[in-house]
């Protein structure tokens, strides 16, 4: 799921103080999750804003905020409320954000969180980033751990110099992600990958914006795919 | 005789670092390069080490020519992306610089940029792979160059590194990747060393063993604790503690003596790499007393 974090209240406030009125947008999938966007997360807001004797016109928690036209659709139950506010704080992903902006093209749209990373929830509300969307997967190489992901540097080739009785240069919180695809790869009897060289990334797969099409009456694949 | 053919001689070498400054004052460091003359087979160039900000390695790497020394110029793939590095290399190739050192460098997190983007296009496995296809006259997306390069290329390698197994299968990886020679990170331990150059002495690589000279029991004790793939033995703490503040970098240049005498008597690898970390003008002194001047 995407991790988002809430931005600081205080500068938000601040940054917000320019409006009278709100409407508050959130999200019941990963925004929820991470606690950031859910209704209580809402309420919170509607509460701080009224304190700085702000309105708040309405607040929609809708099922998936990326998804642009199904937030539309739930968005025009509450058309009124949303024809009366100056501004919509967004309390989800950058993606919600934007399709707000993409919605309601003539009203002020605000984030109030920033957008992390893609996470595995590992426990209630806490995150580990396991995946960059490197659009190019060499899992299958490296004994399912993510060297681009869990090694700070993304290496592809083996652990560097910096690695400390198993642990990261980076951080002793950090397990090196070479040592733990060495003792998987062993584990499974597949070491001899470990001696294979891997070779650069063809970065322009990560190549934003991205767009994908796969929908049988307008596939068109990757744009890169397009060239 | 340059670097290269006095290694493949089978002679044994004997390299220095110089740590370019930050800022553009570089008398000091002119002053290091001119009692270094002579003295050594080549000079490492560092290349923002500890990721912090200094002059390029390239151009100290220009000066060091100029001074009469050969220079490696160290290269990692922290700062630069592919392009980069191709046209550095290039750039390097014109000037007269025949050594290069590949490396993956050390994060950003350790320097003083920390908000700095690392790079890591590429890494140390990958940038051997680029030297030689360009040492080929090919460029690394395989495009025809008008010249080639002839780069003699190293790499480096964690001894101590705990677990050992996956350094030591990088260390093959490096190999088939057309590594000619390593220059170690800093051992103490010689005992270690030969049981790590019982596995290196299967490859066709010339293997020079890093020095860091010892200044005092504290700097020891902050190896140990802080910089990865460095163990100082115990006995060699005791032996700079017993020295005393007085003597202690009098000691720790015997130490670092001693320990190039015994790898070289025994036959234990190929050369060494002294790292003395802003105490260059002091490498003659440990050449002197290890019988190297």
């Amino acid at each position: 799921m995407i991790i988002s974090k809430k931005k600081d209240r205080g500068k938000l406030l601040q940054t917000l103080d320019r409006y009278d009125s709100f409407y508050l947008i959130g999200c019941s999938e990963c925004a929820s999750l991470c606690g950031t966007g859910n209704d209580e997360a809402l309420k919170e807001m509607a509460e701080d804003l009224k304190a700085k004797g702000k309105t708040v016109t309405g607040m929609i928690v809708p099922k998936t905020g990326c998804q642009t036209l199904g937030t539309k659709v739930e968005l025009k139950k509450d058309k009124d409320a949303l024809d009366k506010t100056d501004a919509i704080v967004v309390m989800s992903c950058g993606a919600g954000t934007q399709s707000a902006v993409e919605i309601y093209p003539d009203k002020a749209v605000y984030p109030s969180n920033d957008t992390m990373f893609l996470g595995n929830m590992t426990r209630f509300q806490m995150f580990d980033e396991r995946c960059t969307l490197c659009g190019e997967c060499v899992l299958d190489m490296t004994g399912g751990i993510c060297p681009v992901t869990n090694c700070p540097k993304g290496l592809l080739n083996g652990p560097c110099g910096g690695t400390k009785d198993g642990n990261c240069e980076v951080s002793a919180e950090i397990k090196c992600a070479w040592v733990r695809i060495y003792e998987r790869q062993k584990r499974l009897g597949e070491l001899d990958k470990m001696t294979e060289i891997l070779p650069p990334k063809d970065w322009s797969a990560k190549q934003a914006p991205h767009k994908l099409y796969t929908r049988g009456d307008a596939a068109e694949g990757d744009r890169k795919d397009k060239k | 005789m340059s670097f290269k053919d006095t290694l493949e001689s089978g002679k044994f070498v004997v390299t220095a670092e110089v740590g370019p400054p930050k800022g553009t004052d570089i008398a000091t460091m002119k002053h290091d390069m001119e009692i270094l003359k002579g003295k050594l087979d080549a000079v490492n160039v560092t290349d923002n080490q500890s990721a912090v900000m200094r002059i390029c390695s390239l151009a100290v790497c220009k000066l060091a020519l100029e001074h009469g020394l050969e220079p490696i110029l160290q290269m990692t793939c922290r700062d630069r992306n592919r392009i980069a590095l191709q046209s550095d290399l290039l750039g390097a190739s014109v000037l007269g610089i025949r050594n290069v050192l590949c490396m993956t460098g050390d994060h950003v997190s350790a320097g003083d940029h920390k908000s700095a983007r690392p790079v890591y296009d590429i890494e140390s496995v990958q940038l051997l792979q680029v030297v030689n296809a360009l040492n080929n006259g090919k460029d690394m997306a395989g495009n025809d160059m008008k010249g080639a390069t002839s780069f003699f290329q190293g790499a480096v390698v964690t001894p101590e590194s705990n677990p050992i197994e996956p350094q030591l299968m990088k260390f093959e990886k490096k190999v088939k990747a057309g590594a000619n020679f390593f220059q170690t990170q800093a051992i103490y331990n010689i005992d270690n060393f030969k049981e790590f150059m019982k596995f290196a002495r299967k490859f066709p690589v010339k293997i020079m063993a890093g020095l860091v000279v010892l200044k005092s029991a504290g700097m020891a004790n902050f190896l140990n604790n802080f910089v990865p793939g460095i163990k100082v033995p115990q006995e060699l703490i005791d032996e700079m503690k017993a020295a005393g503040k007085e003597k202690a970098l009098d000691t720790g240049l015997n130490i670092t003596a001693r320990h190039i005498r015994q790898l070289k008597e025994e036959k234990i690898c190929d050369g060494v790499h002294i790292m003395a970390i802003g105490m260059e003008d002091k490498v003659p002194i440990i050449l002197e007393r290890a019988g190297l001047l």
